[in-house]
């Protein structure tokens, strides 16, 4: 059904696969988490990056959701790859619709996403106490 | 039929969980200004013969119930709905669409006044059903469509023979073959059910044994409905009622039963007939199984 399913684009269907840079990041002094929506509204992310002189070195997600929401926070952990923490505070979801060709009717879930980068920002090792 | 009888506001009782085939011709019956009472069948799905005779009154002229649901398989007790409905006088209405050719039922005995069929869920064609309807005494139907006379009056228009020959031909078969089947379906069921009960937080939906043999519905918890599906790509399985997936709401019936919106929309339908096999049953385990466990396993609380 899925790989003929023209709802899925073939990035999205390609991270559902691989679901590249599923996981977490254990709490670390290091470590910048942050978390966003709930089950109950059908979309909730973590994310967790790994901070190095400032940049992103490594990025992972935990996702409850959407295919689309999946495959985004899986393209995410890559885009933040070498991300400081000022490109996290005004990282826009339209990137990763357009990048995964994501429809109108999910772009919702995608500020979700969106939601869980900022905290990490706010997260940022050396900044105000974990949230997560 | 009912609106013969909307001047005098009678009332009609039927489920919460009928099909809209039923509760959209009850509620186009409200517009015309006949008055139904909908049951809230309890967390099992079943509406009890107490549930319906309180809900009669004296201006009440007909029953609708299902005698399968069509989402969560569970079998009503319409033996004693209409022995009920008979001895107050008020006229019955069964939707056998999901029963017919599954389970015995006999319009006689159950006091049956109508009764609605289709084929195509006999393996018969699609397009084409039967409404039996009582002989005597007359029930003094109204037709919907006017214009020929076909069918006594009440259907007018040149019938398909073809089809008609199709579905008497699959309801001969499923006769023929039914008690066979029933017996054969069941069990791939009960398998089923067991395979996907191994996994924790999954709960049946439905009577637990009460049930008609090829309709399994079953919540499953941790999981999102929409992936939970496309991880399912060789399954042919429902998210809820396949009636109602194209409008992204959970499905009532589901609510009806006390089920939270996320739990209704991780919920499968999984379908057994005639043609089903161990080795599909097996094959089906195994991938709902695995999907479950690897979209739980990068779900936040996972621990991964």
């Amino acid at each position: 059904m899925s790989d003929a399913d023209p709802r899925y684009g073939a990035e999205v269907r390609a991270r559902m696969a691989s679901l590249a840079g599923a996981g977490r990041f254990a709490p670390s002094p290091d470590v910048a988490p942050g978390r966003a929506g709930d089950r109950e509204h059908g979309a909730e992310v973590v994310l967790t990056c790994r901070v190095i002189a400032g940049r992103v070195e490594e990025a992972r997600f935990q996702a409850f959701g959407c295919p689309h929401l999946v495959a985004a926070a899986s393209w995410l952990t890559d885009r933040l790859r070498g991300a400081g923490r000022e490109d996290l505070e005004h990282w826009d979801w339209r990137e990763v619709a357009d990048a995964l060709a994501v429809p109108p009717a999910k772009f919702g879930r995608l500020l979700t996403l969106q939601d869980a980068v900022r905290a990490v920002a706010g997260n940022w090792p050396g900044a105000a106490a974990s949230t997560v | 039929m009912p609106r013969a009888f909307t001047a005098s506001g009678a009332v009609t009782s039927s489920s919460r969980t009928e099909h809209p085939a039923v509760l959209d011709a009850c509620r186009q019956l409200e517009r015309e200004g006949c008055a139904v009472t909908y049951l809230k069948p309890g967390v099992d799905g079943i509406v009890v013969p107490a549930q319906v005779e309180e809900a009669l009154r004296s201006d009440t002229i007909l029953v609708s119930l299902m005698h399968v649901n069509n989402e969560i398989g569970v079998v009503q007790d319409v033996a004693a709905i209409g022995r009920l409905c008979r001895s107050r006088g008020v006229l019955f209405h069964v939707d056998a669409a999901q029963g017919v050719g599954k389970l015995a039922l006999d319009v006689e005995r159950d006091c049956i006044d109508l009764l609605a069929l289709t084929a195509h869920k006999v393996h018969g064609p699609k397009g084409v059903g039967a409404l039996c309807v009582r002989r005597e005494p007359r029930l003094g139907l109204v037709p919907l469509l006017h214009g020929g006379g076909q069918e006594r009056g009440l259907r007018s228009g040149t019938l398909p023979t073809h089809q008609v020959v199709g579905m008497g031909a699959a309801l001969r078969i499923a006769a023929l073959e039914m008690a066979a089947d029933a017996a054969r379906i069941t069990r791939l069921r009960e398998r089923l059910w067991q395979g996907l009960a191994a996994l924790p937080g999954v709960t049946l939906n439905g009577h637990p044994t009460r049930r008609v043999p090829g309709i399994l519905s079953v919540s499953i918890d941790g999981v999102e409905g929409e992936s939970l599906l496309y991880a399912l790509p060789g399954l042919a399985v429902a998210s809820g009622s396949a009636c109602a997936t194209s409008t992204g709401e959970p499905s009532y019936v589901l609510r009806a039963l006390g089920r939270s919106d996320r739990l209704a929309q991780s919920t499968l339908r999984l379908s057994l007939g005639r043609f089903s096999t161990e080795a599909d049953v097996e094959r089906a385990i195994e991938a709902i199984v695995t999907a479950v466990s690897r979209l739980r396993a990068i779900a936040p609380g996972s621990g991964a």
